[in-house]
């Protein structure tokens, strides 16, 4: 009996091993299709329309200015293949060595070495030409030497970095005694004004991200790259409250307290992360000017994200200083991570990456917060404290945005 | 339990310290920047003409692909009533303007500037003219002829012949070029060259160039990418034109160059005689020279020394876009 029974098994999955492999079939097929079409689809596309010649622009990515030399590292953002066979700089043919093919493939780089006798302080443009003739330009504002690895740079961004994200945090902590004393419905009131805040530096943060993408090359795609920075930071956020729920500080599955607070405190610290890029891309490219501004400006800006995170934790009875210190490193310490990350890579496709990690993370915590404010404020999400204390949130982050 | 109500004292000290504290940090973010000029010392990248023109050491003479452009035919006699007979094709070509760098340029005869096109006084000059290009084209030539020769009104469509014949006067140096619309197009696209008229009485011997600037639009924004003599930018930076001291030098120098207002010849080391568009034996004594497009003339020097002496715009940036060359005298 169990001998035929097993014969059996093995006749049914014997009928089933080509079941699997006709399974593989109709990918097998797709990708001939399309091979077939991408080595003979030319002659079809005539039938229809005529291709341009290719733009055949580069896309700059970025400029070091050595003292006696310039390089610029150069990619292919478009599908055909280009080659690179001058290089200007200031309207003026120059001699140059590449570090590199001349020929690029899509988007591979290369970098291109000119000895140059650059003037500090003075505007300088760079033009890149391919082999037939097209000029791609980078104008620098003033040139100065890009700033190498060191350490009394690196030691400079950490101060501002910490100047930047800590210390307003720190001191918006300081609120937290006068928020312990306040009805429970300008508590509400904070809180909403916590989300605004957020709101605000969400869409502020998408806005950037999505300005950024749009001077990409198309072939990398920047939109997504936004998607997808938006959603890894929002489901990935979803992901760590859902474990901090686990952790039992919640109540029917809504995070209250020093979980919301932590929450709260890395968005704003992811956020904080695109402040410091800011920051650190300003001084990378001798715009010391914009990025003092963006300093004081920030600073400012920041104070209000420290009343943020002290707004979920006022209603708990103690909070050790320690654990405030925790909340406000994890707010202000990426400041310091994004300067570094500017003032050393800048790097364009990153910052779309950043910013995009910086909205979703933004507004997932928002999410949060409202489910906060809904379950625990008196009158709920429709109260008038709540809606008013939102529209502040927005409203001081717009002012004190006006600053930088 | 007191409410917070409007901004205690110890809020707004809170409030204005990042501010109070930032400002002599502020000013180390500035002083930082300053010294960086402290480092910028001694590093001077590679300096001089040499290096524009690549690694490429100066080779006297090079390669003759440019000569029929550079070297004209000898002058003839004056013998009126002699027919000279040219044949001009039109041609889509795709021409190299710098070195690794090519441009779709519409030419007489496969190059820009087009082929140098040579009269005595008084010849009947017959020029046969086809257009193999995918637009249509005249040749409109500087000089005095009937109106009805002057490749205006007669547009030549692709695949048609027109037979320009006229007598060649007056004597000097002239161009010719396209003269179908949009003008500057057909012009800028490399429909130009060299028309050269001798005079009854022939000029003294020398060793004659002809020159032709002109400048190419590669990227279509309206302004030049490179500028040029006769051929590819750096030509004669990387082939010197060699000349001997002892003859004198006559360059037929011609103004072609599109988008630029002016352009201008600047000889180093010497001084040259200047005879604008050559019609008269009038000259000045110089070694910069002028030229609006269409403006021509005939330089003559006489070289006092030996050696490898420059020539090129003196507008810095069309020298530096490829208009530049040297001239290597020798006894």
């Amino acid at each position: 009996m169990e001998a035929r029974s097993v014969a059996e098994g093995e006749e049914r999955r014997g009928a089933r091993a080509p079941g699997r492999l006709w399974a593989l079939v109709p990918i097998l097929l797709l990708v001939a299709v399309v091979s077939l079409f991408s080595a003979r689809g030319g002659s079809l596309l005539e039938l229809v329309g005529d291709n341009p010649p290719p733009a055949d622009e580069v896309d700059i990515r970025r400029v070091e200015l050595s003292p006696g030399e310039i390089s610029i590292r150069v990619t292919n953002p478009q599908r055909d293949e280009l080659t690179i066979a001058a290089v200007t700089v200031d309207d003026a043919i120059v001699p140059y060595e590449v570090d590199g093919p001349s020929t690029l493939g899509r988007l591979r780089s290369t970098t291109l070495v000119v000895p140059y006798d650059w003037v500090e302080d003075e505007p300088l443009a760079v033009g890149v030409t391919t082999s037939t003739g097209i000029q791609t330009t980078e104008e620098i504002a003033a040139a100065v030497e890009t700033p190498g690895p060191s350490a009394a740079g690196f030691f400079g961004y950490a101060v501002i970095g910490f100047l930047v994200g800590v210390v307003p945090v720190v001191l918006g902590l300081l609120w937290l005694p006068s928020l312990r004393r306040t009805r429970p419905e300008w508590l509400a009131a904070f809180m909403a004004l916590t989300g605004g805040l957020l709101t605000f530096l969400a869409l502020d943060a998408l806005a950037e991200a999505l300005e950024l993408q749009a001077v990409l090359p198309g072939a990398l795609g920047g939109t997504g790259l936004v998607l997808l920075g938006v959603g890894a930071s929002y489901l990935g956020l979803t992901f760590v409250s859902q474990r901090f729920a686990a952790r039992g500080e919640s109540r029917g599955g809504v995070l209250g307290g020093l979980a919301l607070a932590t929450l709260v405190a890395i968005g704003i610290g992811l956020h904080n992360l695109g402040e410091g890029l800011a920051i650190g891309t300003s001084f990378a490219l001798g715009e010391l000017t914009l990025g003092t501004f963006f300093i004081v400006g920030f600073m400012v800006h920041n104070l209000t994200e420290g009343l943020g995170i002290a707004a979920p934790i006022a209603e708990r009875a103690r909070v050790s200083l320690g654990r405030l210190a925790v909340l406000a490193l994890i707010a202000g310490a990426p400041t310091i991570v994004g300067a570094w990350i500017g003032g050393y890579v800048t790097n364009d496709v990153l910052a779309v990456l950043f910013f995009g990690l910086a909205a979703g993370a933004a507004l997932q915590v928002v999410v949060e917060v409202g489910r906060f404010v809904a379950r625990r404020a008196p009158g709920g999400l429709t109260s008038g404290y709540v809606v008013g204390g939102f529209l502040a949130g927005i409203t001081v982050m717009y002012v004190t945005g006006l600053l930088v | 339990m007191s409410k917070s109500r409007g901004v205690t004292r110890r809020q707004l000290i809170v409030g204005a310290a990042p501010i109070a504290a930032s400002v002599p940090f502020a000013g180390l973010a500035l002083a930082g920047g300053k010294q960086r000029e402290a480092t910028h010392l001694g590093g001077h990248g590679v300096a001089g003409h040499a290096a524009m023109i690549g690694d490429e050491v100066p080779a006297p003479g090079g390669p003759r692909d440019l000569d029929p452009l550079t070297y004209p035919a000898p002058a003839l006699p004056h013998r009126p009533g002699r027919i000279r007979e040219y044949s001009l094709v039109a041609q889509d070509v795709d021409i190299e303007v710098a070195k690794g760098i090519t441009y779709p340029a519409w030419t007489y005869n496969g190059t820009a500037p087009g082929p140098v096109i040579r009269a005595t006084e008084d010849d009947i000059l017959r020029v046969d003219f086809v257009n193999g290009g995918s637009h249509p084209h005249t040749i409109h030539f500087h000089g005095i002829h009937p109106a009805d020769m002057d490749g205006v009104f007669e547009i030549v469509e692709p695949g048609g012949r027109f037979v320009y014949e006229f007598p060649a006067r007056p004597y000097g140096m002239h161009l010719y070029h396209c003269h179908a619309t949009p003008l500057k197009k057909h012009i800028h696209k490399g429909l130009y060259g060299a028309f050269i008229v001798d005079p009854p009485e022939p000029r003294p011997p020398a060793q004659e160039l002809v020159m032709v600037m002109n400048g190419f639009d590669t990227d279509g924004d309206g302004e030049n990418n490179f500028y040029a003599v006769n051929g590819p930018a750096f030509y004669y930076a990387r082939y010197p034109i060699r000349v001997r001291r002892s003859e004198t030098v006559r360059i037929y120098l011609a103004n072609l160059t599109e988008f630029d207002l002016i352009n201008s010849f600047h000889l180093h080391g010497d001084f040259f005689r200047y005879y604008r568009t050559g019609s008269t034996d009038q000259f000045d004594y110089t070694d910069t020279v002028m030229l609006c497009q269409g403006e021509r003339g005939i330089i003559e020097i006489d070289f006092a020394n030996t050696g490898r002496f420059m020539f090129h715009a003196h507008q810095s940036e069309f020298a530096e876009l490829g208009w530049m060359g040297f001239f290597e005298v020798e006894d």
